[in-house]
């Protein structure tokens, strides 16, 4: 899943941006306003993470701005503002959650989590697709009774296949929901992936779990 | 010592009274004692003219007599209240008494002429009584020389009349308690009057207690409202609504105050919290717990930086702040506190210029001047655009050295100027400089330079050009000094006041 950090604060956004990746979210980051509103608005971020006192643009003023063009990724706001007022403006404006600083990660992480759940409409924080069972809050994964390790990348693919099951995935979206904006691989890495995917999730014998389709992308378990 | 004002009140209104009544029965009870003593008097005298008009010399060859031609008046012959008269030659004979007298004598005495004199005295019973004495010459009996008439070349008779006085002094004393009756009478029902009208009159006291207790401490905006109020508590309302507003003001800059220190401290917090919890979510290796150790410590020194400049502030504000006095080179001064910003100009390509004479020196405190000077010199080498300039320039006025320090590259527009030494206020909302610049540099800078006896100002020239002025005094007072210098002021200009009033 990819996140935006729109964050002046540099030691935050530093840390915020680490923890995130160690938990297999792809992660772009900004301190200027501007350039968040640039980012949003040309990529597919499953979360934007907003602070609200940024040089440039202020937050609000980006949210209105994001949503006034008609954008639906989910924003969470980040900021020091702790009033009644700032959150219901904050909120009021378009935005899908709000957290005060300081926080804890982890409620930072089960927020994000959530975001990402709802926008796949998924409510469930364990996904099944025939035998395959992933535990979204703790990233571990089973075939059957057997227990797969996955690296962050390969988790991180399958997390989002998983999200969109039953749909066709182009390259260009796993490669837009999985790769960061600096980064410097081509969307063939996503066949690769998929290649080291198949080979943990799939057993010799066994039905596929992922298919291509030919053309257009791939698919996790069958069609609905 | 009474404490309540409605016993105070109400002990003056009776105590007035009380005396008032006293003053008035006393000049009652005199008019009417002397009024009746008049009237005593008048009646004794005529009495006395009646005697003497009917007093005629009786001559029994060498022996002269005193005698009536009418009937003596009753009280004479020793009435219920009887009445006393006596006649006495002029050689000190008595010629004549009443039967009342019962052989008794009264006192001999007269005025000079015809003139009739009054007095009191006590009678033989012991009651009191009063007396009138006159001296006249009596006709010749016509039983005598055949014809009544005067006989200017007999000899004058002293004629007193007495009379005893105890129903005067009974009325009197029937006035008194009269008058003593209605004064208990007065006081009792001013007491009852008073007691209500001070109590009414201070009810408005009652109304207004309640109005200040209703105020409650988290809302400060209600006003005191009681009306209508008597025109003497106007002022006090007046002054307790102005009260409640600059307490009002208060603790909204107080509540500001802690909200702003609360919200500068949370992003700091939240990146220090932030690495920590990251960096503990799984094992590292050493240089990675290292950096995060590093990062760590540089947010807690820009903490305590924001922290110490809190303090400053504070302690400036409560004048709790010791300064010096040295003798200060500006010029070298201000290349010291350049100096940590070097690398900065540097990197940015600033260039920094110090036009200050090198001669230009004031006596101040080291320690204070300098974190005025390095605050402004960290603003400037921050918020100068790159390849922008720095420069000082210093004049000395009267008095006085006035230094400016400027830059170019300031985006700010007149209105924000106006805030720049406002606690927490920063140009730009945004807190990517969180902890080390968090708005308190210029605040502090006004209040030490404040506190050196000097003064701060800032001016937006054309082009971006941000101007810092500070005026300082050549010479440091000691705060007594000052002190002695503004009452010297205050009184040299009281003096210039009365001399043109003179004039005029």
């Amino acid at each position: 899943m990819r996140l935006l950090i729109i964050e002046d604060y540099l030691p935050l956004q530093k840390s915020l941006a680490k923890g995130l990746r160690e938990e297999g979210f792809a992660v772009d980051t900004t301190g200027d306003g501007k350039e968040g509103l640039w980012y949003a608005m040309s990529n597919e971020y499953d979360v934007i993470i907003l602070d609200l006192m940024l040089p440039g643009i202020d937050g609000l003023r980006i949210l209105e701005e994001f949503r006034s063009k008609g954008r639906q990724n989910h924003v969470l706001i980040l900021t020091a503002k702790d009033t009644l007022e700032d959150r219901v403006r904050g909120l009021d404006l378009g935005a899908d959650d709000y957290l005060v600083k300081p926080f804890d990660f982890r409620e930072l992480l089960a927020r994000i989590r959530a975001l990402v759940r709802r926008g796949y409409q998924e409510k469930n924080p364990s996904v099944e697709i025939e035998d395959l069972r992933i535990e979204l809050a703790t990233q571990r994964i089973w075939r059957g009774e057997e227990e797969i390790q996955l690296t962050a990348r390969e988790y991180a693919l399958l997390e989002y296949l998983a999200m969109r099951a039953g749909q066709t995935v182009s390259r260009m979206d796993i490669w837009e929901h999985v790769y960061e904006f600096n980064s410097t691989a081509s969307s063939n890495v996503v066949d690769v992936y998929i290649g080291y995917l198949r080979k943990k999730i799939e057993r010799p014998g066994g039905g596929e779990l992922i298919h291509t389709i030919r053309g257009r992308g791939y698919m996790l378990g069958t069609q609905i | 010592m009474m404490r309540s004002l409605r016993d105070r009140l109400l002990f003056g209104m009776i105590l007035g009274m009380m005396l008032l009544l006293l003053v008035f029965s006393v000049v009652i009870y005199t008019l009417i004692r002397r009024t009746l003593f008049q009237q005593f008097d008048n009646s004794l005298g005529l009495t006395a003219q009646m005697l003497a008009a009917a007093a005629r010399y009786e001559t029994y060859g060498e022996d002269i007599r005193i005698g009536f031609h009418d009937k003596i008046i009753p009280e004479f012959e020793g009435a219920q209240r009887p009445a006393y008269y006596q006649f006495w030659a002029a050689d000190g004979r008595v010629l004549l008494r009443s039967p009342s007298l019962g052989g008794g004598d009264l006192a001999c005495f007269r005025g000079d002429g015809d003139e009739a004199v009054f007095r009191g005295f006590r009678l033989r019973n012991g009651q009191p009584g009063r007396a009138v004495g006159l001296e006249f010459r009596p006709g010749q009996d016509k039983r005598d020389t055949g014809k009544d008439e005067s006989n200017p070349g007999q000899q004058a008779v002293t004629l007193v009349v007495a009379q005893s006085v105890a129903d005067l002094n009974l009325h009197l004393r029937s006035v008194r308690e009269l008058l003593i009756i209605a004064s208990v009478g007065t006081i009792t029902l001013s007491f009852l009057v008073a007691s209500f009208v001070v109590r009414e009159g201070l009810s408005p006291f009652k109304f207004l207690a309640a109005d200040i207790a209703a105020i409650s401490e988290d809302d400060l905006t209600t006003r005191i409202s009681t009306e209508p109020m008597p025109t003497e508590m106007v002022p006090v309302k007046d002054t307790l609504n102005d009260l409640l507003c600059r307490l009002q003001d208060s603790f909204s800059r107080e509540r500001r105050f802690t909200a702003n220190v609360a919200h500068e401290l949370r992003t700091p917090l939240a990146g220090m919290r932030s690495t920590l919890e990251v960096t503990l979510r799984r094992i590292r290796n050493l240089d990675e717990y290292r950096f995060s150790l590093s990062d760590c410590l540089a947010i807690a020194k820009n903490m305590q930086a924001m922290m110490d400049n809190l303090l400053a502030l504070a302690h400036l504000d409560a004048h709790e702040m010791t300064f010096e006095r040295d003798r200060i080179h500006l010029a070298e001064m201000m290349d010291a506190c350049w100096e940590p910003y070097l690398d900065i100009a540097v990197d940015r390509n600033i260039v920094f210029d110090n036009q200050l004479d090198r001669q230009m020196a004031c006596e101040s405190d080291a320690k204070g001047l300098s974190i005025v000077l390095s605050n402004l010199l960290e603003n400037a080498a921050e918020y100068t655009e790159e390849s922008g300039k720095v420069w000082t320039t210093g004049r000395q006025l009267d008095g006085s050295v006035e230094i400016t320090i400027a830059n170019t590259g300031c985006t700010l527009t007149d209105e924000q100027i106006a805030h720049v030494f406002d606690c927490f206020w920063r140009g730009d909302s945004s807190r990517t400089d969180t902890g080390v610049h968090c708005g308190l540099g210029l605040a502090l800078v006004e209040r030490v330079v404040k506190a050196l006896g000097g003064s701060a100002g800032v001016e937006l020239q054309e082009e971006g050009i941000f101007v810092v002025k500070l005026a300082l005094p050549i010479s440091r007072l000691s705060p007594v000094d000052r002190k002695k210098a503004e009452i010297s002021e205050k009184t040299g200009k009281r003096k210039r006041r009365s001399k043109k009033f003179e004039k005029k």
